[in-house]
């Protein structure tokens, strides 16, 4: 090895060297709960954090370890740690982080369910958020306050594709001395690796574009590292002493995986959020193709957008790479392979003939996700977002129109084929709204 | 902990239990451009085994203040007076890579305080190419990045880990942009400066663990055998498909080897 591999090579290979005894080339599952201790001073070492291993798969588990090393290989941290879902890994951050009375300032134009935990769920265990267009510089910076631990956002927003300036809201939060946790599941590794322009916490669904296939749900959260936890007295639950294990103190004993050392301790210790070995699994089968993916969603994406844009079904199309989206610059800057894979419209005839061509697609998939290898679509204002209030929903920029498409890798010709009946079917909507 | 020396903050890694200068203390010694955290998987594997550990940031390092120190001698110096500072009699040194030469230099020239060492992924010199001094002070995060690559074997470039979801490589390279801007061209000046470790190891009686790793790029393994060949009492281990940074590539052989021989 002369040099450190690269992003293919990661992708198929990080976190696995076959063992010796068995020789398994793919990662094998290791479906159990428990690991026999050679002694009782091994297990005692095991909780105690004196050596690496596995005690319990509800801390962690060899499986799901290979995935976690490979998301922070491929995010460039110094670690990661695999969750049940995204939305596990971003409640467990949170709970490892905050601390009641503690406030969040978090951009206002993301997943309904990242917002629903942090404007309902939260605020019951008095931890506030205030909620800042991410675009609002100023406005991000004004909102912090003393007692703020973080600055929360999506780089790209779901699903009204809001880009946020990673590098300038990277500084807001260094200044100010909280971190920057960026849920980067839109983005994945392959189009922006957050840590280099200054995040300090990746929050990522694994079951979208990382695992790809539809299969398994899961998450992670991945540590840059980069963050100096014991710069002021805001984290005294990572750089002071815990209540376990004799009052560790994370940060001095673990230096850049703080972060990572308390959430598997307390986190995964406390909260179970884990995730299963077999779904470690399916995602890791995933992630060995990730970058081909990846190219092919973004080149089915471009020819969308050019078909999309000059279609006279068409109301209005949204994505970054249009040189009409707000972000467009920013995002060509940030992510020169392309913005991602989801494409927001909306279609002549509005709500109704969305209905319309969502019921009359058959190669685009009907349903709650994103990032598959299939072609999806859905309604947000009554699916994905129908839980957060109209104020909510105007502020996050979403219109009751709106569908969202998240561009898979078929044929493109044949998902041309398919939007063309679903046009055909909207045109009435279309005509009675003329 | 914290303690005073010479009007500077120094931190201590303790491995999470109260230091006791009752007895043979063990003391680790972090590499160039390092800090306590190299130890990580040893200083709390002692220390809950009743050795009285102590993993000092060196001047400049982790989360110690002041400057870093100029050259090996001075930080072997610097070793006694912090043992002095803590009214400690005899040490256990056990050095990793730049820390070998500190412990060699130390045992030599304080026979009566260091009992014994643990030579960890070291050599009797490490001379350092101009390109790397160059770039430790010209270009401190590629200098970085290329001894963190180096400095791993090949496991950890697949980034396997015992430590669940760990990478050596983001770890590695996070650690040493911790440090104080200046504190790995200082080190890796001492190393290339330091000359006098032939001659210290002829004066070494004291009984030496050496710790070697076969895939080294740093310190290869010929050189640590060189060393360990220098040295009249000494036993040595070498670890096959291991690189540079033994102490966290290979914990449990490491702690292994090195309980087996502080308990003979």
């Amino acid at each position: 090895m002369s040099g450190d591999y690269k992003f293919d090579t990661l992708s198929l290979h990080a976190g696995h060297v076959p063992d010796e005894r068995h020789g398994s080339r793919a990662v094998p599952i290791h479906q159990t709960t428990s690991y026999v201790f050679q002694n009782t001073e091994h297990a005692a070492a095991l909780y105690n954090q004196e050596l690496g291993g596995h005690l319990y798969t509800r801390i962690s588990n060899p499986t799901v370890a290979v995935l976690e090393q490979r998301v922070a290989a491929l995010e460039g941290g110094v670690a990661a740690t695999a969750t049940a879902s995204g939305m596990a890994a971003l409640s467990t951050a949170l709970l490892v982080l905050c601390s009641q009375g503690d406030h969040i300032v978090s951009s206002s134009r993301m997943y309904g369910a990242n917002i629903n935990l942090l404007e309902n769920t939260l605020t019951r265990f008095g931890i506030t958020t205030s909620f800042i267009d991410p675009s609002d510089l100023a406005g991000i910076e004004k909102a912090i306050q003393p007692n703020t631990k973080l600055i929360f956002g999506e780089v790209i927003g779901n699903p009204g594709l809001d880009i946020m300036d990673v590098e300038a809201v990277g500084k807001i939060a260094a200044k100010a001395g909280i971190p920057l946790m960026l849920d980067c599941t839109f983005n994945t590794p392959w189009l922006l690796k957050p840590f280099e322009l200054g995040a300090n916490l990746i929050i990522h669904s694994l079951t979208k574009w990382i695992g790809g296939h539809g299969v398994a749900i899961g998450g992670a959260v991945v540590d840059g590292g980069n963050f100096d936890w014991g710069q002021n007295d805001k984290f005294p639950t990572i750089a002071g002493p815990h209540y376990a294990m004799d009052g560790i103190n994370f940060y001095e004993e673990f230096g850049p995986a703080a972060f990572t050392a308390k959430f598997r301790a307390e986190g995964m210790y406390n909260f179970g959020p884990s995730l299963s070995p077999t779904n470690a699994f399916h995602i890791l089968q995933g992630m060995e193709t990730l970058p081909l993916r990846m190219q092919r969603h973004m080149d089915n994406t471009a020819k969308m957008l050019e078909f999309l844009s000059g279609h006279e079904a068409v109301a209005w199309v949204r994505h970054p790479n249009l040189a009409d989206h707000p972000g467009h610059e920013l995002a060509k800057r940030m992510m020169p392979r392309g913005a991602g894979s989801i494409i927001v419209f909306g279609l002549k005839g509005g709500r109704d003939a969305g209905r319309s061509f969502i019921e009359s697609v058959e190669l685009a998939s009907h349903l709650a996700n994103v990032g598959d290898a299939k072609t999806l679509v859905i309604h947000p204002a009554s699916t994905t977002h129908s839980h957060i209030s109209a104020e909510a929903m105007v502020e996050g920029g979403l219109s009751d129109d709106m569908i969202r498409l998240s561009v898979g890798l078929e044929d493109f010709d044949d998902i041309k084929a398919d939007f063309e009946t679903g046009f055909r079917a909207a045109a009435k909507f279309a005509k009675t709204k003329d | 902990m914290k303690q005073q020396l010479f009007d500077t903050q120094i931190h201590i890694a303790t491995g999470g239990r109260s230091f006791s200068n009752d007895g043979e203390a063990l003391v680790l010694l972090h590499g160039s451009g390092q800090n306590h955290l190299t130890w990580v998987l040893q200083s709390r594997y002692f220390a809950y085994r009743g050795y009285p550990v102590l993993a000092p940031d060196f001047p400049g390092h982790g989360l110690s203040g002041g400057t870093p120190l100029e050259s090996i001698e001075d930080m072997a110096d610097w070793v006694i007076a912090l043992l002095d500072s803590l009214d400690v009699k005899t040490a256990c040194l056990v050095g990793h890579s730049q820390g070998c030469l500190v412990a060699i230099d130390a045992a030599a020239r304080y026979p009566d305080r260091v009992s014994r060492l643990g030579l960890i992924a070291g050599a009797l010199a490490i001379p350092v190419n101009d390109q790397l001094l160059t770039m430790s002070d010209k270009a401190l995060g590629k200098a970085i990045s290329v001894m963190t690559s180096w400095g791993h074997g090949p496991m950890a470039h697949m980034h396997d880990n015992t430590q669940p979801g760990h990478s050596f490589l983001g770890y590695g390279n996070r650690l040493m942009a911790s440090n104080h801007a200046d504190a790995l061209r200082h080190d890796l000046v001492a190393c290339n400066n330091y000359s006098s470790g032939k001659v210290a190891a002829a004066k070494i009686t004291q009984p030496t663990l050496c710790i070697l790793a076969a895939s080294d790029r740093m310190t290869p393994v010929k050189f640590g055998n060189a060393m360990a060949d220098s040295l009249v009492n000494s036993e040595r281990v070498i670890l096959n498909g291991a690189g540079h940074m033994l102490p966290a590539e290979r914990p449990a052989e490491v702690n292994d080897a090195l309980r087996h021989f502080l308990a003979s």
